[in-house]
């Protein structure tokens, strides 16, 4: 029992670990999208969706930018 | 890695037929990617069940695994449920957006599981090269991408340099990977404190 418990004890420590490391990593946030996964080009965020800037906008998801009585999504640049 | 290659050929079909701004391309893309991160995440409990097998701890490991996933999976959704309204939780943007998180939080989990397994491996005087060869290169791959996201981050006027950056990164673990069980037998045995660094 008290391996198993040993076990929990140090997988969220681990986790815990890892989240404080995904913080320190991400306390400059710029919007970028961390992918660890394949080498295809990875499309465009939801907050680069919404930027607007000197280049020109890309088709904006509908459902991201729609407006109505539904309150607009937040995206994770607004989490932080 | 046949996942990868599968996931790879679909996207560039997907992003072939809809486009690179596309609803769908993204969709496809994230949703793929937090599969690819799961498979990975259990191909290093893998190479930890190989590190740990002669201490007979593989059922440890393997607990260990199911209450890391499940931990960040609910952890994500935590993260996730805060962010929308009552309104907004039914909707399937949620899925969409929890789906995105856990794939984010299980790679930093990944990062911190591989450093400890190159300690485990230094600890124990593991001494099969092949193992070395591909937790080592595990390693290196995580870490580039986590350098690669912090310097985008911190240097965001150079983000065109970032993002060509990215899928050459994302060639190396096949490339490494590739060459670990083509060149490196199954018997070949190395020292890893040839690797470490002593203290002089």
């Amino acid at each position: 029992m008290s391996k198993q418990l040993a076990v929990i004890a140090a997988s969220m420590f681990i986790l815990v670990g890892a989240m404080g490391l995904k913080s320190a990593v991400t306390s400059k946030d710029s919007g970028a999208v961390l992918l660890a996964n394949g080498s295809a080009p990875t499309p465009p965020t939801p907050k680069e969706w919404r930027r607007n800037g000197s280049a020109p906008t890309p088709p904006t998801p509908k459902d991201w930018r729609r407006n109505g009585s539904a309150p607009t999504p937040p995206t994770p640049k607004d989490w932080k | 890695m046949a996942s990868e290659f599968v996931a790879s050929a679909a996207r560039f079909e997907m992003m072939q037929h809809y486009g690179f701004t596309s609803l769908a391309y993204a969709y496809f893309y994230y949703y793929s990617d937090a599969v690819l991160t799961i498979l990975l995440f259990l191909a290093l409990s893998s190479l930890y069940s190989e590190v740990f097998r002669e201490l007979n701890a593989e059922r440890y490991v393997q607990m260990g695994s199911v209450v890391l996933l499940a931990g960040t999976a609910l952890f994500s959704f935590a993260v996730v449920h805060q962010s929308f309204t009552a309104a907004e939780q039914s909707s399937g943007k949620i899925f969409f957006h929890f789906v995105f998180e856990v794939s984010q939080n299980l790679y930093f989990v990944g990062l911190v599981l591989t450093y400890i397994l190159w300690a485990a491996i230094l600890k124990l005087r593991e001494t099969r090269t092949r193992l070395i060869q591909l937790v080592l290169s595990l390693g290196v791959y995580f870490s580039l991408y986590a350098a690669n996201y912090a310097l985008r981050n911190l240097y965001p006027s150079a983000e065109v340099i970032f993002t060509v950056l990215n899928p050459l990164i994302g060639c190396f673990l096949p490339f490494a990977w590739a060459y670990a069980f083509w060149k490196l037998p199954e018997e070949a045995r190395l020292a890893p404190a040839e690797l470490a660094v002593s203290p002089r």
